[in-house]
């Protein structure tokens, strides 16, 4: 084992799309935004002690910008002979190994925003509802791989429960 | 060790070939109903509950009663509760006459609703658990209900109520069989057919002679319905749940300090306030603790367990009397568990994850496997589901898990930085790889150890936090079926914990090719074909 344990050197990683920042972004938009504009409504027409407030929204808003390409950065997933490895978080840092033969069922979403940036999530569920292991941000055709895969591996290596 | 643990060759990954039956396989099955006073059973909690509505109601309305019987207005009254008695009962007749099951080579099937029709089958190599469970009232007249625990979620499970007992027991060892590969013998068993519980079905045109499913079965060929001939599979009990040891544990947990806790101070308020109504208040926690203190003592009430082939068989219940049948391997992984009240006596809380458990109103009492162990016995109980545990010296590894701490007994312990984000119970967490098992330990105070076999590993985690990053710490986790068991590994060392993870998928690959099939008899009399 190298010197991260996150990140096993053996594995080639696939990084999740980059639009997925875009998407990210766009919903964290449509929250502040709105609130940003009543906040700014409210403190020009009432104390300038309420500026406080859009202020605070504006720093959110540039901490997001900050953070999400990173978070995103840190989302990989890995394609293993025998099982699928799905990485996120910086702060907090996960890694989740999931046999082929553990598979119960996948799960693809896009919803119309994901479809409009062109990507799709793809989830994973084994017989545990421990197992969170979820590929956000891939572009559709390699999502529907992606699925075809796990799917024709999974039952390949299907055991019981 | 064990007869049951029929440890032989996997001869395929795959589970065996169930093709979905075909219409002919469905239509020629024997379809049985349930008791005829199913409807009455169910019914009388309904019952109890429209009675103890409309009594309140009078209650606060005791003048508009009295205006009710003077007025001579009682006999509308009268009337529309025999209607509505009447309709109910008309309709749980109808419910009870559509509500049909016939089991088949590969599955079990359900029929039932009277607007809305369900067909649920419940395929047999997939069976987890089967239960017989007896309500108070249901035993009271012999009858009892059986529970086919499928891995498919909380509404997925197959419930047969209810049914003669002798009925149930047989249907039991029958699932049991067939769902351990066994086939039906070739021989039609003249068992004499008990009248009433198995009406022949309204469209039950069989031809003499026509197999029920496949070419292999020639069996089930039935002029009449027929009960093939499985034996109950034998068993030897392991062990059995003294009712003093019982309540001396209960008296000692949690619940039973709270209610002697509440107690005093419902005293100690009144005799201070001289106001009786005072001690009231704490009326509702205190049945609270009754209740938990109950409930304790009702489900863990002459628990027994033995071992047979068919799996472990768990009998329990004062009031509710149950019976569940773990085929082998389906244990997913068990704890055993602590509390500080405890250690005195070295009492042990043995729990298991099952698939087809842990979801729905009864994890209470579904996933006990020993209610309060000696360390004796949570040894046996821990040999149950994993008669070897892969080590040479199971006895001082299970010392060492239960109350070791550091490196005892080989366990890889968190390093000495771990005791910065956990000061009390760091030299208790730890974990410890067998050739056939996972095993981690925790807790200072409440002591906990949790064992997963590796072939039922489902998928396996590593998280850090940043504190942990810091600290180059790592928690390591193994996802578990639903259930009481979700075993983790906190602040390992980071590398320790990313070998473990690694090391540990590939060792649950290997235990998962040459773990016992689900169908559990197939090992032994197919040799491996």
């Amino acid at each position: 084992m190298t010197a991260e344990p996150f990140t096993p050197t053996d594995v080639t990683w696939t990084p999740v799309s980059r639009r997925l920042v875009g998407a990210r972004l766009t919903v964290a938009a449509c929250v502040l935004g709105p609130l940003f504009v009543g906040l700014v409504v409210v403190a020009a027409l009432t104390a300038p002690g309420v500026w406080a407030a859009p202020a605070v929204v504006a720093l959110v808003a540039a901490w997001l910008c900050w953070l999400v390409p990173r978070q995103v950065r840190a989302m990989a997933y890995a394609e293993r002979a025998d099982d699928l490895l799905v990485r996120r978080g910086i702060m907090f840092r996960r890694l989740v190994v999931v046999p082929y033969g553990r598979m119960q069922y996948v799960d693809v979403n896009a919803g119309p925003l994901a479809r409009r940036f062109g990507i799709a999530s793809v989830q994973l569920h084994t017989a545990s509802p421990a197992t969170t292991a979820e590929i956000d941000g891939l572009p559709p055709e390699e999502a529907a791989r992606l699925r075809d895969r796990l799917a024709s591996r999974g039952e390949a290596r299907l055991a019981g429960l | 060790m064990s007869a049951g643990d029929g440890a032989g060759v996997r001869r395929d990954t795959a589970p065996g070939p169930a093709p979905a039956p075909t219409d002919v396989d469905l239509a020629t099955a024997d379809w049985r109903r349930m008791h005829p006073i199913t409807p009455a059973l169910r019914g009388w909690k309904t019952l109890a509950v429209v009675v103890a509505v409309g009594w309140y109601q009078l209650g606060d309305h005791l003048h508009d009663a009295e205006g009710l019987v003077q007025g001579g207005r009682w006999l509308i009254a009268v009337g529309a509760v025999a209607a509505i008695v009447l309709v109910a009962s008309a309709y749980a007749t109808l419910a009870w006459r559509v509500t049909r099951f016939a089991v088949t080579d590969d599955a079990v099937h359900l029929n039932t609703g009277v607007l809305f029709r369900q067909h649920r089958q419940a395929r047999l190599d997939r069976l987890q658990a089967v239960d017989v469970v007896q309500p108070l009232l249901a035993r009271l007249v012999g009858l009892a209900e059986l529970k086919l625990d499928v891995a498919g979620g909380a509404g997925a499970n197959v419930t047969l109520s209810y049914l003669r007992e002798s009925d149930a027991l047989a249907l039991r060892a029958e699932l049991l069989a067939l769902a351990a590969g066994l086939r039906r013998p070739a021989a039609p068993a003249a068992a004499p057919e008990p009248a009433g519980v198995v009406p022949p079905a309204p469209a039950h045109a069989v031809v003499p002679g026509g197999a029920v499913s496949g070419s292999t079965t020639p069996g089930t060929a039935a002029a009449h319905p027929v009960r093939p001939a499985f034996e109950e599979a034998p068993e030897r009990e392991v062990y059995e749940v003294p009712m003093p040891r019982l309540i001396g544990a209960s008296l000692r947990s949690a619940g039973a300090v709270m209610i002697a806790v509440f107690l005093v101070v419902a005293v100690v308020v009144t005799v201070l306030s001289r106001d009786v109504g005072a001690a009231f208040a704490f009326l509702p926690a205190l049945f609270g603790g009754v209740g938990a203190f109950w409930s304790r003592i009702n489900q863990g009430a002459s628990f027994r367990a033995a071992i047979s082939p068919d799996g472990i068989r768990l009998r329990h219940g004062l009031t509710e009397a149950r019976t569940q049948t773990v085929p082998p391997g389906r244990v997913q992984a068990i704890r055993l568990t602590q509390g500080l009240w405890w250690r005195g006596r070295d009492w042990w809380r043995v729990e298991m994850n099952v698939a087809g458990y842990g979801q729905g109103a009864d994890v209470q009492r579904e996933t006990v496997l020993h209610p309060v162990a000696t360390r004796a016995e949570a040894m046996t109980a821990l040999w149950l589901v994993l008669p070897d545990l892969g080590v040479g010296d199971p006895a001082t590894v299970v010392d060492a898990a239960l109350s070791g701490r550091d490196g005892d007994g080989g366990f890889t312990p968190a390093p000495r930085r771990a005791r910065w984000v956990d000061p009390i119970g760091w030299r208790r967490r730890g974990v410890l790889v067998t050739d056939r098992a996972l095993l981690t330990r925790s807790g200072r105070l409440r002591r906990q150890v949790e064992v997963v076999p590796h072939e039922r590993t489902q998928s396996l985690g590593l998280q850090q936090g940043p504190i942990q990053r810091r600290l180059r710490l790592a928690t390591f986790l193994v996802h578990s079926t639903p259930g009481p068991v979700r075993p983790s590994v906190w602040h390992l060392d980071e590398h320790a914990a990313a070998a473990l993870l690694d090391e540990q998928a590939e060792r649950a690959r290997t235990a998962r090719a040459v773990a016992t099939p689900e169908q559990w008899m197939r090992a032994v009399s197919d040799g491996g074909s």
